[in-house]
């Protein structure tokens, strides 16, 4: 299928992807547009790697058909193979030296032209020098420095697309930031489009266009969700209820099984910082702020929140944040309307 | 006990003074190893990668079929490819009974299978986000077969030296096979058969030593390939 006047980078249509004959992955329809910077969030298992194996031509789908620019994906496709680059989760370094490793990409493309120039500019965008770190075999780097190496490889190819899997997950700090502004680099520099997958929520509230949750291979929404899982016990009254740890309980109706995995969005949860009676007839939740940050292109605050074991999110205006005060650290009361919670799976 | 040390001494002798006798052993080896190893890895590391890599019906069985085949005895192939390449059998008319080619053809069902299940276990063992890594920066299929075989290049070199190994020390095919004639088929191994036969035992030790020297070099040059 071709369609010179497609306006979508990506365009997926009745997708599944199944391991051992499992779905892992079903998404009716989703849209990604050029030069947007798409984040994937959601638990482990969600499918947020499939996806990005799949937009990434790693895989191929078991159903359905994902369009690059009008066409479909092929393996191996010489008008695609080019263009979109994967870092995955647990990046893994080609056994030779860092100028090897980051040159191994222009290798393949038989791109000759100033190779070693490119190498030290890509060396540099991720904030390593090249001096000392060029001629470094890959089994004596640290983990971050690997995870930047491999960063540094996709970097130099300077593709149409960046996928990132999990870029900033189990390395240092200073590490995760120079990914983080190397991301961005090729979204400014060229005009990369970056997808990328993340338990880095505030990363993503403030980078991402566009935010999806993925949860058991489904996409929820937009943004981040409140998922909570059970086990839900029933209270006499025909509600359920889960207890957390500091006693504090959490009303739903019936589940559709014991451990279900409850949603609440974060718009339906609403919050005062007046007090409130917990236990009474009215359902409230007394939690802390932990965390508060702005949004992307929104004057919404976004909201974490803390009661005992369990997290939360919701979002407020900027002006309601400050006529309540609200700040990290303050107590304040969620409640929400039980017609506004949804059960999943 | 002497003899043992007889056998070191006539080793150096029998190399260094040119003994046409022990060369013709030692080239008839070098020439029935080189022409099955050429062979078996050109046939194996492609299967052995096809093998471990792609996922297909009756993969396991296959991968069980091959391992058995790395214990065959050298003596039923010898018996073997005996009866295909005499007269009466199917290759008769190829005329390669008793000819370094014919020892070859057996010395290569000896070691195919060694290739094979040793090149597929090295590939099966990869990292699997190497795959994904060499898709992700471009690689086309060719590029993917030969950039991993460059990456699991010393399990392939591992399996390379087993199979050396055994193809080299082999007396059964070459001896049924080849027929241990003089100057013509008559390996290292087969020799030293002959001199232990005769009670020459330290020629047979002094073969064997050549031999092992004959090992070691390869081996030698095989682990500056591992330190590339």
């Amino acid at each position: 299928m071709t369609n010179n006047s497609f306006s979508s980078l990506y365009q997926i249509q009745d997708l599944i992807h199944c391991y051992q004959g499992r779905p892992a992955l079903t998404i009716p329809f989703l849209e990604i547009q050029p030069q947007s910077i798409v984040g994937l969030m959601g638990p482990n298992g969600g499918g947020k790697s499939t996806l990005l194996n799949l937009l990434a031509n790693v895989d191929i789908p078991c159903a359905g058909q994902i369009l690059f620019k009008g066409r479909e994906l092929r393996p191996f496709a010489q008008d695609t193979r080019f263009r979109i680059s994967l870092l995955p989760q647990e990046a893994y370094l080609l056994h030779r030296k860092v100028q090897g490793n980051v040159a191994y990409g222009l290798k393949l493309r038989k791109d000759r032209q100033d190779r070693d120039l490119k190498v030290r500019q890509s060396l540099e965008l991720v904030g390593l020098d090249p001096e000392s770190f060029r001629h470094r075999p890959w089994n004596a780097l640290s983990g971050g420095e690997a995870r930047r190496v491999a960063l540094a490889a996709r970097m130099v190819l300077r593709p149409e697309v960046l996928l990132l899997d999990e870029p900033t997950a189990g390395i240092d700090a200073a590490s995760a930031q120079r990914i983080k502004e190397a991301a961005l680099i090729a979204r400014q520099e060229w005009g990369a489009t970056l997808i990328i997958a993340s338990h880095d929520w505030d990363w993503l509230d403030q980078v991402c266009d566009q935010t999806l949750h993925l949860f058991k291979g489904c996409i929820l929404g937009n943004g981040r969700s409140n998922i909570i899982f059970g086990p839900w016990r029933p209270r006499g009254d025909g509600r359920y209820e889960k207890r957390i740890l500091d006693g504090q309980t959490l009303v739903v109706t019936r589940p559709p099984e014991e451990n279900a995995a409850l949603l609440i969005g974060p718009e339906d949860l609403w919050l005062t910082t007046t007090p409130q009676p917990v236990g009474g007839q009215r359902q409230f939740l007394k939690a802390v702020i932990t965390r508060m940050s702005l949004g992307k292109k929104t004057d919404r605050i976004m909201l974490t929140l803390t009661a005992a074991d369990l997290d939360l999110c919701t979002h407020i205006s900027r002006a309601d944040a400050a006529l309540q005060g609200i700040q990290p650290g303050s107590v304040v009361w969620l409640s929400y309307q039980l017609e506004d919670t949804n059960w999943i799976g | 006990m002497n003899f043992l040390l007889d056998g070191f001494i006539t080793a150096i002798r029998l190399l260094f003074q040119g003994d046409e006798e022990t060369y013709a052993a030692v080239f008839a080896t070098l020439q029935v190893t080189g022409y099955s190893m050429s062979a078996s890895l050109a046939m194996g590391i492609p299967l052995g990668f096809a093998l471990g890599y792609f996922d297909f019906p009756l993969k396991k069985q296959l991968r069980f079929i091959t391992d058995t085949l790395m214990a065959l005895p050298t003596v039923f192939i010898g018996l073997v490819v005996y009866a295909l390449l005499s007269n009466k059998g199917p290759l008769g008319e190829l005329r390669l009974l008793f000819t370094l080619p014919g020892i070859a053809i057996g010395l290569t069902i000896l070691a195919l299978p060694i290739v094979i299940s040793l090149s597929a276990a090295t590939v099966e063992a990869m990292d699997r986000q190497l795959r994904t890594t060499l898709i992700s920066l471009g690689a086309d299929r060719l590029q993917l077969l030969l950039s991993i075989l460059w990456e699991v290049r010393f399990g392939i070199l591992a399996a390379t030296v087993n199979a050396f190994g055994r193809v080299m020390t082999e007396v059964g095919i070459s001896m049924m096979v080849g027929g241990n004639i003089k100057w013509h088929t008559r390996t290292i191994t087969t020799a030293i058969a002959l001199e232990t036969n005769k009670g020459l035992f330290s020629m047979g030790i002094a073969l064997g030593l050549v031999l092992l020297l004959i090992a070691f070099g390869v081996n030698l040059a095989l682990s500056f390939l591992r330190k590339k």
